[in-house]
């Protein structure tokens, strides 16, 4: 059975018809046709399909869309303004913690919505922060430096970012 | 070595796309009309097929098609065709739990699900084989019927005289070995789209490393003309070695898509790609190493069992690559490898990262320090005393060209503080460092007897490049790297080139991305590709402005003479050109990896191999006694790379490759219950985390004497060799306990600790 | 996963009258990190899912004046996590809250999910058997309350009835005393292998133990308190040998399975390993005299 479902993705307000028993990743995927999220596991063991709702990282896969109604969904398209990349984002291309690149967009929303609450935190708290998103590929060495250097340029220009 | 992009830690060119989220992987593709298919799958390992109705699932509302073995050809496949031993749906027999016995085509995920469950399957199950060594054993369940036995591939290889050279040894060490099937795991499961267009051509989407040879496999299994198909990759999350051979979705997803008129996907939920999307081929190693008094390693006596599973795949190339690697490491002059492939009622194997060389380096090196104890020598000194020569032909007939063995092992002692640390243990924790050493191919090799490579540049009057390779990238870099040599070959900047790939049609033929083969092949084919544009273009600059060729220099995208100031752009060149005088600017390359003398395919062994690789790893360890726990503190890794095409990527793939070692050495074992893969999810198979990773330190080893692109190797795999090892080795000096089966499990070490104390 | 009623109530009873009134079809959905994976791979089929994202009340976290921690059921573990009264006068909840799963999973997960899944290693029931918490249970109408120890009744099975919803946690307060959770995992995100908590209380500056609870996680049918290690401890002063004779006392009462996460065997090892750590810290805070 389908249900009115309102949402706000990523600044854009969406109102959907969406069956009762389809998850919030499916929603973004399909109906809305952001592809940006990727399916890793759907058990929220993998991290890969990390969105932000209401500003907190989420496993997408678990959570049934109409929890959602009402609420502020951000996803990995929604960081870069205008062309220009989100901090994080640049961070990451800078700092070559990606390969594949399937885990990246998890890993950067999970990593904003760490430094997001948590400005400066210490190595054991990024470590903590990003446990939940599993790579394959890079050895996370590399993204644990792209998040030391994101720290930076958010200390920097942090405030343009605020609305994102 | 480094040039004006050759050697940098340059961004690679597809990462704005992928932090974006624009970058579309196969699994993103949308099509109108698109139905999804789902695979019925065997919940039993052994069982004959009685039969299967499937009237209930046609008729649900929703469902397309519904397919059986009666619906397909019924060609036999394998990766090698003589081995060939696998239908598209099982027609009487089911041979692992997961084995395809029919598929569905629905509207939706939801419909294909149901109709499954509506599927009835009468079996008759059969007694099941699970061990190797029981599968070896006369009256075991046969895999295959008609077969003699379960093993039904060997390779033999024997130099000098193994058992002279045991007898006179002054140590000779001996032990077993197991280790056992592991995933791949890549973030992005194995997909695909099939479409059939109004000329009855098939175009097949997927995440491959190796369009070409996956192609001729389709047409084979369809029995189908090549040209009728046409396959399609695009971003990659991850292959490792799993995406190389063809698997049965392609043509379950292309006979639903003739029958329903519609494209068709097919994408493994999690719990498939566990259990079905094949695996590393365990390995349980008979070895005996035998060395003099002084040191020298004289004999090495392998026999391995290797576990194929159900079918064959990758196996036999795996086993005979391993024992070219075996017979190169330390020039050993007497060398005996038996290898057997043998069937087993589980999920088939195939190739994964380091392809047969991770299995066989835990055995080696693990025993090469019980050798060193033995002797009385530290391990390090051990392997030094044997360290590979440059420009040597060892006993085998490998022939190795640059080699900065000794430099790795330098290198890494110094960044771990080896001596220091072996010498002076910590007080109150258990600690404990570990060597190991590898070579491995970093050039593909020439055992399909064909090893070569080609590229297209072509240049538009807007001054952009664009590069025509059949370098897959599936996250490693391949593209990146490819768009670096054409840059630094031609003269341009990284940023005007763009990279067009993925796609058969426009391709050139190429055996894919493996073996670490993409740098060495591709890159020399691109670089002669870069080469001869940049002849045109020189020759089209010296017309324009008048000089002599040999006057024109081209670098970062501007042109200009020799002595005098003034620049121009690439784009002015080539915009006279085309537009003034009708003349376009482009080139083509080809690399042909030269054959050696006498080369026949039986025979050459180690001859295989165009470039060798070495490495040494070295792991710290901090061992709890009391539940069993290993932490590895570093890993220091040294591996060679003959010339760096880009640093930051080559350290990305050691990282990487050492991380999966960890992975490999201490958590990751697919665990089954009669044949039942019982941890089909990340909840229960582990792999590394960001909290799981040490300190790696990767050092990139550069050396003379390559014919890669520049100088350079291949890094994809070697990172992954001896990580185990180490870190088994490492464990040993903190806690005196030898482990011989991977993964070393906490339970194994509190056990072993217990055993050592009574 | 089959389609399903879905209802949003905003009150509790109107909650609850849902529940009631399915036939036993129903499920309550507070984060949905395990609920939601039941559904999609264990075969868990419920009819309608009762969310209980807008039904206020339920998700406080606070300490009182006179230190009751009081938890609602359906507080995110993120909440519990970072709340600044409960790291400073129950960090050990706080801890175990931390340690469960990823920053995405505790964002949605809940105090109250994870009891009601009632796994044997739910990984916060320990801490909280520690402190003696009593759980709160409303049909709507009316509530009871009884000891967590009681809430549990099998795996994955609790006393709610139909229609009655978990409201609220609540640890009385108590005196002064050392609380804490020690969980062993495989990789550096995991369900427990095993869980010990401790909370121990000491007689004035000495080391004579006035009160011991210790609880165990993910070694029986249900978390479970180790009444033989508290019988072994009270009344005794904690020195090494003390703490020994408790360890046995609690492998004791640890009933473990063997799964594909762990052997029976290791469980019961790693239940001597943890409770000897938690008792060797608990030792250690009180000579350095009870620091509150």
């Amino acid at each position: 059975m389908k249900k009115e479902l309102h949402i706000t993705v990523n600044g854009d307000e969406c109102h959907l018809l969406v069956a009762t028993h389809r998850t919030l990743l499916e929603v973004i995927r399909d109906e809305i046709g952001l592809t940006g999220t990727k399916n890793g596991c759907g058990a929220g063991e993998c991290g890969a399909c990390t969105v932000l709702l209401d500003g907190e990282p989420v496993n997408s896969c678990l959570v049934l869309a109409h929890e959602a109604e009402g609420r502020k969904v951000v996803t990995i398209e929604g960081l870069a303004k205008a062309g220009v990349l989100h901090p994080v984002q640049e961070a990451f291309v800078e700092e070559g913690a990606i390969q594949c690149g399937y885990c990246t967009p998890g890993m950067v929303l999970t990593t904003k919505a760490l430094l997001d609450k948590n400005p400066t935190p210490s190595r054991q708290e990024i470590l903590d922060g990003l446990k939940g998103n599993l790579c394959r590929c890079t050895g996370y060495i590399k993204i644990l430096e792209a998040v030391e250097t994101a720290k930076c340029l958010l200390e920097e220009r942090g405030s343009e970012w605020a609305d994102v | 070595m480094g040039g004006c992009v050759i050697g940098k830690g340059l961004p690679r060119i597809d990462a704005v796309p992928k932090v974006t989220g624009e970058a579309q992987y196969t699994v993103d593709l949308k099509m109108p009309g698109m139905l999804i298919a789902k695979i019925l799958r065997s919940p039993h390992p052994h069982a004959i097929i009685r039969s299967i109705d499937t009237t209930a699932a046609r008729q649900l509302k929703g469902v397309h098609a519904v397919i059986t073995s009666q619906d397909v050809p019924d060609n036999l496949f394998s990766f090698y065709h003589w081995l060939a031993d696998k239908h598209i749906l099982c027609v009487d027999k089911v041979r692992y739990v997961g084995d395809e016995v029919a598929a569905v085509a629905a509207v939706d995920e939801d419909t294909a699900e149901e109709a499954l469950s509506l599927i009835r399957v009468d079996y008759e199950p059969l007694p099941a084989v699970f061990d190797v060594e029981e599968a070896m054993e006369p009256g075991a369940p046969l895999v295959h019927d008609g077969k003699e036995s379960n093993a039904t591939w060997s390779v033999d290889r024997l130099f000098g005289d193994p058992d002279k050279a045991l007898a006179e040894c002054d140590y000779v060490v001996e032990g077993k070995y197991v280790t056992h099937q592991v995933a791949h795991t890549c973030l992005e499961v194995s997909n695909c789209v099939a479409k059939w267009d109004k000329s009855d051509r098939l175009t097949i989407w997927t995440n491959t490393q190796a369009p070409h040879t996956q192609r001729q496999e389709v047409a084979r299994i369809l029995g189908i003309p090549r040209r009728q198909v046409r396959l399609i990759s695009s971003y990659m999350g991850g292959g490792f070695g799993s995406k190389l051979v063809m698997d049965m979705k392609l043509p379950i997803a292309a006979v639903l898509s003739r029958m329903t008129g519609r494209p068709v996907r097919i994408v493994n939920t999690r719990s498939e790609e566990f259990t079905t999307a094949k695996t590393r081929y365990p390995y349980t190693m008979f070895l005996r190493t035998g060395a003099t008094k002084d040191g020298q390693i004289m004999v090495r006596d392998l026999r391995v069992i290797g576990d194929a599973g159900a079918y064959h795949d990758k196996g036999p190339a795996t086993i005979n690559f391993s024992s070219m690697m075996f017979g190169t490491l330390y020039n050993v002059p007497h060398i005996r490898y038996h290898a057997d492939m043998v069937y087993t009622n589980k999920e088939m194997g195939t190739a994964f990262r380091g392809f047969g060389n991770p299995q066989m380096a835990f055995a080696t090196e693990c025993q090469l320090d019980e050798l060193a104890e033995q002797i009385g020598m530290d391990p390090l000194a051990l392997r030094l005393a044997n360290s590979n020569c440059a420009m040597e032909t060892t006993s085998c007939g490998a022939e190795v060209c640059g080699c900065g063995m000794t430099d790795c092992m330098v290198e890494a002692s110094k960044r771990m503080g080896w001596d220091e640390k072996r010498a002076t243990k910590p007080d109150g924790v258990r600690r404990g460092v570990g060597v190991a050493n590898m070579v491995h191919t970093g050039g593909g090799g020439r055992f399909y007897g064909f090893n070569s490579a080609e590229a297209f540049i072509k240049l538009s009057d807007e001054g952009t490049v664009t590069l025509i390779t059949s370098a897959l990238d599936m996250g490693q870099g391949a593209h990146t790297a490819m768009a670096q040599i054409a840059a630094e070959g031609l003269g341009v900047r990284l940023s005007d080139v763009n990279v067009m790939s993925h796609d058969t049609d426009l391709t050139p033929y190429d055996l894919g991305s493996w073996g670490s083969r993409a740098s060495f092949m591709d890159g020399n084919a691109v670089l002669a590709a870069a080469l001869d544009a940049k002849k045109a273009l020189v020759e089209a600059a010296a017309e324009m402005l008048e000089v002599d060729a040999d006057d024109v220099v081209i670098e970062e995208s501007q042109i200009w003479v020799k002595g005098l100031d003034e620049k121009h752009d690439l784009s002015e060149i080539v915009d006279h050109s085309v537009n003034a005088h009708g003349l376009p600017i482009s080139g083509a390359g080809k690399f042909v990896d030269k054959l050696p003398e006498g080369y026949t395919i039986p025979t050459a062994f180690a001859k295989n191999i165009p470039c060798f690789s070495f490495g040494t790893q070295m792991a710290e360890v901090e061992v709890d006694e009391e539940t069993g726990q290993v932490t590895v503190l570093k890993v220091v890794a040294a591996h060679e790379t003959g010339t760096t095409l880009n640093q930051t990527m080559a350290e990305g793939q050691i990282e990487g490759s050492v991380a999966q070692g960890i992975g490999y050495a201490l958590m990751e074992r697919l665990v089954h219950e009669d044949g039942r893969v019982v941890n089909d999810r990340f909840l229960d198979y582990k792999i590394p985390n960001i909290g799981d990773v040490p300190e790696i330190e990767a050092l990139l080893v550069e050396s003379e004497g390559t014919d890669g692109p520049f100088g350079a190797k291949g890094i994809g795999e070697p990172g992954l060799v001896p990580t185990a090892p180490a870190i088994a080795n490492a464990i040993y000096d903190a806690i005196g306990v030898r482990f011989r089966e991977l993964p070393i499990t906490r339970e194994m070490v509190l056990e072993a600790l217990r055993e050592n104390r009574s | 996963m089959k389609a399903f009623e879905y209802v949003r109530p905003s009150s509790l009873e109107e909650a609850c009258a849902a529940l009631a009134g399915s036939g036993g079809g129903a499920k309550a959905l507070a984060g949905g990190t395990d609920l939601v994976v039941q559904m999609k791979q264990g075969g868990l089929r419920p009819t309608m899912l009762v969310s209980l994202r807008d039904v206020p009340g339920l998700a406080f976290v606070g300490v009182g004046d006179d230190l009751t921690l009081t938890i609602g059921a359906a507080a995110p573990l993120a909440t519990v996590e970072h709340s600044l009264e409960v790291r400073r006068h129950y960090p050990a909840v706080a801890d175990a809250a931390s340690w469960i799963g990823s920053a995405q999973v505790r964002s949605r997960a809940t105090v109250g999910g994870n009891l009601c899944n009632a796994a044997p290693s739910a990984d916060m029931a320990p801490i909280l058997l520690a402190y003696d918490a009593l759980a709160t249970i409303t049909d709507g109408r009316s509530e009871r309350t009884l000891p967590l120890e009681e809430f549990f009744t099998g795996p994955g099975q609790t006393v709610l009835e139909p229609g009655e919803l978990l409201k609220s946690i609540s640890v009385p307060p108590c005196p002064t005393g050392f609380g804490k959770y020690y969980k062993t995992f495989r990789s550096a995100m995991d369900c427990c292998t095993v869980g010990v908590a401790v909370w121990v209380s000491f007689a004035d500056d000495t080391a004579a133990v006035q009160d011991a609870r210790v609880a165990l996680g993910a070694v029986a049918p249900t978390p479970i308190r180790s009444r033989s290690c508290e019988r072994v401890l009270i009344g005794e002063t904690l020195d090494q040998a003390l703490i020994e004779r408790a360890c046995v006392a609690a492998t004791e009462d640890a009933l473990p399975i063997t799964d594909v996460r762990a052997s029976a065997d290791y469980r019961v090892t790693l239940v001597s390993v943890l409770s000897r750590r938690a008792l060797d810290a608990a030792r250690v805070w009180a000579q350095k005299g009870a620091g509150g």
